[in-house]
């Protein structure tokens, strides 16, 4: 009895053996296509017929989600009937005409206008595996249509790749279209422009809060390079520092607790920690080199920043426990503006080459560097986006200054800002 | 006084500083060394792997037996089968006339060829009457029939290795692998594993900017029917990445139907990773 059960276990391991090895090894190490087709179709009225509302979510959703890179978006043209049927749960989409059309997922929607309320319903499905992946029902002001598709593009990004999109955020950069220098806030996608700051001097500078919607900039509002703090939604703002010399450059940690700040109060540039209510808490470099430009890794343990103490300017990085200091680049004979991924993988910074400068991005090693623009004018003042997955920077080109925004690996580059105005220093949000 | 060999070397010792031939041996050894250090001569280099080359067949559609080998090898085949062409092409063309008379039809068509040599063999006979000058003539004749002969046939054999220079096919990676790497088979085409690979590979969708990792790595094993359907799906190591997990599940669903018979039921054990897009 015994000896039949061992037989059948070593006839089964050896049937089990065998058929793994008679298996035909095939080796696929690319896919076939690297974007998905996607399927946009367009919003349909659960209620009176408003086609600006239909238009505005349309063009917001077929930016933004272009801008990802992720998809490859079907032509409207050859959409059959399923696109013009408000069926929003997957049993009452027709896969089958998607699939025909090739298209791997499709969005589908919806909206309502009452009162003064409105509703959007949202839905993006995989017509391959014929279930539904995301879905909201958004309710907002009737001017918020912009906001609510930008809202559902970050949900879908983060329901294909598990981390939400940034195009709900926003950037703030400084203009002078008052023909000062001001601090403005915009949209993403370079919409509703705000100013926020009127000191009819010069702002230099942004930097976000990553808690709460707060910003740092420097100012000459006072005559001096102060470092001020504004919040963006009550308008309050107040000098965090304002010793002599310059208080520039000021970047939340990671935590926002601290800031770190290029101060001069004794002759020369170095780097300071100060808290939120703008004590020095701990002096960071001690050099007769300029420092400037400090950017925090996300860890919140080193600050990449740059610093002329070899020649000429370089980014260097310090720790902060040991004051330890590093040097990052050694190619290129002026390297400006680090910013550091928000993953931490990468550094981006503008150098100047050929007599203009482009951004590179390096890994905090010193490592794997790499050109991410081309062409002419000045590109400068990178940042990341806070999912890391697009850059914004500014351009200065035929006398004109303005901001670009462009896919991490340097592709897909656009225009933001509206000409007419100088637009540098942006600052990208958090997740807003 | 006449000093020995030793006591002239003692003294000549004498007179540097001790240690002093020690130095000047290192520093003729150093100077042996330095320019070998500068040429890289003692430096190890490692021999450099070659990367590796992929081929894609964009034209080949799949047989049961793929011929193997580079596009040289196959066009070595296709001679070796020209060759015994003229032996059996005659054989068609002259069959169909024998049937309705087999025998008499294919005489003329051979003797013809001999005929202008062998006329003049008959007329021998009455050869003294044929005058030395007529015969002369005649021989002339011959020996110019059969120079224009070999003419034409260097001709036609110089046409013939023209069509085939022109013909052959040469491959632009010296020593890449075309075809199937078995070296064996007999049909021109790919194997049924290299077309479900590019069935497969063609239905896969996967964005890099899905995600920031592209050292992922997934083995599914898919068993497709005689038919060319997929019958079972297992999942044999996820990469742990839901986006590139997802996409493999979406093109092993769209790859449901080859859209062509396998002839057997197989079992293929197939890997999905991202190397080709690392660089």
């Amino acid at each position: 009895m015994k000896n039949g059960r061992l037989f059948l276990v070593i006839v089964a391991l050896l049937l089990t053996s065998l058929s793994s090895a008679w298996a035909v090894k095939i080796e696929i190490s690319a896919p076939g296509e690297q974007e998905i087709p996607l399927a946009l179709t367009s919003f349909l009225p659960m209620g009176p017929i408003k086609p600006e509302i239909a238009q505005e979510i349309d063009a917001v959703l077929e930016a933004d989600l272009s801008l990802s890179g992720l998809f490859s978006l079907v032509d409207r043209g050859a959409f059959l009937s399923d696109a013009e049927s408000l069926g929003l749960s997957s049993v009452q989409v027709d896969f089958a005409q998607w699939k025909l059309l090739g298209a791997e997922a499709v969005i589908k929607g919806g909206y309502r206008v009452e009162g003064d309320r409105l509703i959007i319903e949202a839905r993006l499905f995989d017509v391959v595996a014929r279930r539904m992946l995301t879905g909201r029902r958004y309710i907002g002001k009737l001017d918020e249509a912009r906001r609510i598709a930008h809202t559902f593009a970050d949900q879908v990004l983060l329901s294909l790749t598990g981390t939400k999109g940034p195009f709900s955020s926003r950037i703030a950069y400084i203009s002078n279209r008052t023909g000062k220098k001001e601090l403005y806030l915009m949209e993403v996608d370079g919409h509703a422009p705000v100013r926020l700051t009127s000191h009819r001097k010069i702002v230099l500078n942004p930097d976000f809060s990553p808690v709460g919607k707060e910003l740092l900039f420097t100012s000459y509002k006072n005559g001096n390079p102060d470092l001020f703090r504004k919040e963006i939604y009550t308008g309050r703002e107040s000098r965090l520092s304002h010793r002599k010399g310059l208080n520039i450059g000021g970047r939340y940690s990671p935590d926002g607790r601290e800031v770190a700040v290029t101060l001069s109060k004794d002759k020369n540039s170095e780097l300071y920690l100060l808290g939120t209510d703008g004590t020095i808490h701990k002096r960071l470099t001690n050099h007769w080199g300029i420092d400037v430009d400090p950017s925090w890794s996300p860890a919140g343990n080193e600050i990449a920043f740059v610093s002329d103490r070899r020649g000429n300017p370089h980014v260097y990085i310090v720790k902060l426990d040991s004051l330890e200091v590093r040097r990052l680049t050694f190619d290129g004979k002026y390297n400006a503006t680090p910013a550091w991924s928000p993953d931490g993988k990468r550094i981006a910074f503008s150098r100047l080459e050929d007599k203009r400068f482009d951004i590179y991005t390096i890994k905090p090693d010193g490592t794997d560097q790499r050109r991410l623009t081309f062409g002419p004018g000045n590109k400068e003042h990178p940042r990341w986006s806070p999912d890391g997955r697009f850059l914004v920077y500014s351009l200065d080109h035929n006398n004109e200054k303005s901001i670009y925004l462009m896919r991490a690996d340097g592709t897909g580059t656009r225009r933001i800002s509206a000409p007419g105005g100088d637009d540098s220093h942006p600052a990208w949000s958090g997740h807003w | 006084m006449k000093l020995s060999k030793k006591q002239n070397w003692q003294r000549l010792h004498s007179r540097f500083e001790p240690g002093f031939m020690r130095m000047l041996l290192l520093s003729v050894a150093i100077h042996v060394l330095l320019p070998a250090f500068y040429t890289g001569l003692l430096y190890f280099s490692p021999p450099k792997e070659k990367p590796p080359v992929y081929r894609v067949n964009l034209v080949n559609k799949p047989v049961k037996n793929p011929q193997a080998g580079r596009p040289e090898a196959s066009q070595k085949k296709q001679e070796t089968v020209k060759k015994t062409q003229p032996k059996a092409s005659p054989k068609p063309v002259v069959k169909p006339k024998p049937k309705p008379a087999p025998k008499p039809k294919p005489k003329p068509v051979v003797k013809p060829k001999p005929k202008p040599v062998a006329k003049p063999k008959p007329k021998p006979a009455p050869k003294p009457t044929v005058s030395k000058a007529d015969e002369q003539s005649l021989a002339q004749k011959i020996d110019a029939m059969r120079r224009q002969k070999e003419r034409e046939d260097r001709i036609a054999k110089l046409k013939e290795d023209l069509a085939r220079e022109r013909d052959k096919v040469v491959s632009p990676v010296v020593d890449a692998p075309v075809g199937e790497i078995t070296g064996k088979g007999d049909e021109e085409g790919i194997a049924f594993a290299s077309y479900v690979k590019a069935y497969i590979t063609e239905q896969w969708r996967y964005s890099p900017y899905l995600g920031n990792n592209l050292n992922l790595e997934a083995v599914w094993v898919l068993v497709y029917s005689a038919e060319g359907q997929l019958v079972h799906k297992k999942v044999i190591a996820k990469s742990g990445n839901r986006a590139f997990d997802d996409s493999l599940l979406r093109a092993i669903l769209k790859s449901q139907d080859l859209g062509r018979e396998l002839g057997e039921k197989t079992e293929f054990e197939v890997t999905f990773n991202l190397r080709e897009m690392q660089n």
